[in-house]
């Protein structure tokens, strides 16, 4: 089935008073059960610049979309760009999911509510001296589940005036300020993570320095740790130590246990913990 | 009274430790006993000597329709039972969930459907389901004539409810089949399952 619009909204950088604020965002598009917009961080886009787009979803209450690892059921959204020439559109910036229970057999990652995906865009080192407009395009697939899941898609249109540096984008500053607060981070400089293979069970060590509580794991890789198996996380001297089910899909030994620790503070990280045998 | 006491458990936790890594490939199938949609009772090690496929199914579900709708559930059903394997449908959905059904209702659904597993299975209380721990549906297993399992997972490599993607698909299932019919070992063993969630009662 083909989406039901086509929405094209043209973000003007150059246009004062607050009274145009809200012509700074795009048009959304509403689904069945979500409501979805193409976003830019910037008002306009220079040559070698690298901008933030983003997908936002708003959900019906009570329905998710799911995380990169969607989990033991599900499947995350994916998102088709149509870009002007000379563009990168890089990958998405997943934020840390939520763990959700669908029964005792079954757990998956995603996200209730709303959840910005932001991806990169990277402008040509040259464009034309009198440019235009770069128009992006996005047709976005997901999936979105409550006790039912239903395929939705939407195809998405934004923008920007080329060839001079805009602002930041006032109307949606927060939603994108939130957001990158939500992103894992790389392992800050100090910390480690090492994964001990036993029979049955990886255990994750993180070190920091302090002692971690609550801390809670989402495996990238499919079939590596069981789902649902719930997670056993100790707060250790100088971190946590979480010892996670292995999943009966795997059958060979791993080398990296990849995934984001996310904690009770809020902050997440990525991990890459080399696994060693006991 | 307090051998008992402390004997109770310790053989609950043997139990939950025997389901966590109850259907893993290479390792013996979990056995069970199970009704069908005409009310026929399928011991599983009756079967012995056959290939058995499970195939856990719910007809609301976009992922099982993508396979369905298209014709490619039938084939597959078709196709492999006439080489003398044995097909089982498994429905877990418990009553009031998407995907359950009455005896008849299934039946029906066959008919409309040209379905022609073996026999579907009806597992409303999810015993089936937790004993294979079955995550979504459409999920594959198989098990060989000797009671191993030799395949757990998807039934192809395109994740997604698109009935189109089906041409381009790798199929599990038939891959796995054609190998372990010709004497050898399955390449893919274990992928990653997936389409909703089994809805389980609990």
């Amino acid at each position: 089935m083909r989406p039901p619009f086509f929405v094209c909204a043209f973000v003007l950088g150059a246009l004062p008073g607050p009274g145009f604020a809200g012509s700074l965002r795009a048009q959304s598009v509403e689904t069945t059960h979500a409501k979805v917009e193409l976003l830019a961080d910037v008002t306009a886009v220079d040559s070698g610049q690298t901008v933030r787009l983003g997908v936002h979803f708003v959900l019906e209450k009570g329905w998710h979309i799911y995380w990169e690892n969607p989990g033991d059921s599900g499947q995350p959204p994916v998102l088709k760009w149509k870009v002007p020439e000379g563009f990168t559109a890089g990958g998405i910036q997943w934020p840390r999911p939520e763990r959700m229970q669908t029964n005792a057999r079954v757990v998956d990652y995603g996200y209730h509510d709303e959840v910005l995906l932001i991806v990169p865009m990277r402008a040509p080192q040259r464009i034309p001296t009198h440019p235009g407009e770069a128009s992006f395009a996005v047709e976005a697939k997901w999936l979105i589940c409550r006790e039912v899941c239903l395929p939705e898609r939407a195809t998405l249109a934004l923008s920007l005036p080329m060839g001079t540096r805009g602002k930041a984008n006032p109307s949606v500053e927060q939603i994108f300020r939130e957001t990158l607060r939500r992103l894992p981070h790389p392992l800050p400089a100090g910390w480690s993570a090492r994964a001990i293979s036993g029979k049955n069970e990886f255990v994750l060590a993180v070190r920091r320095g302090k002692s971690i509580a609550n801390a809670v794991f989402f495996p990238l890789e499919p079939g590596q740790i069981d789902n649902a198996a719930p997670q056993k996380a100790e707060a250790t001297a100088d971190g946590a130590r979480i010892t996670l089910q292995k999943s009966d899909q795997l059958l060979k030994p791993i080398v990296v246990l990849n995934g984001v620790l996310a904690l009770a503070d809020g902050a997440s990280y990525k991990i890459h913990a080399r696994v060693a045998n006991q | 009274m307090k051998n008992i006491r402390t004997a109770l458990p310790l053989a609950m936790l043997l139990v939950l430790a025997a389901a966590a890594f109850a259907a893993r490939v290479g390792e013996p199938a979990p056995d069970f006993t199970a009704t069908d949609s005409n009310g026929k009772t399928h011991h599983l090690a009756d079967y012995k000597g056959k290939f058995v496929v499970l195939e856990w199914h719910n007809q609301g579900c976009p992922y099982t329709k993508k396979h369905y709708v298209s014709g490619n559930m039938q084939r597959l059903q078709k196709e492999w039972t006439a080489k003398g394997v044995v097909w089982f449908t498994v429905i877990s959905s418990a009553p009031g969930t998407q995907g359950y059904v009455t005896a008849p209702e299934e039946n029906e659904y066959l008919k409309k459907m040209n379905a022609v597993p073996t026999a579907v299975l009806l597992d409303p209380d999810g015993t089936l389901g937790h004993l294979y721990d079955a995550k979504t549906t459409p999920q594959m297993y198989i098990i060989d004539p000797g009671g191993t399992l030799i395949y757990n997972g998807a039934i192809d490599d395109h994740a997604t409810p698109d009935p189109s993607d089906i041409p381009n698909s790798k199929n599990y299932v038939s891959a796995a089949l054609q190998e372990a019919l010709s004497g050898k070992k399955v390449s893919d063993q274990a992928t990653r399952p997936y389409g909703c969630s089994v809805k389980y009662k609990n």
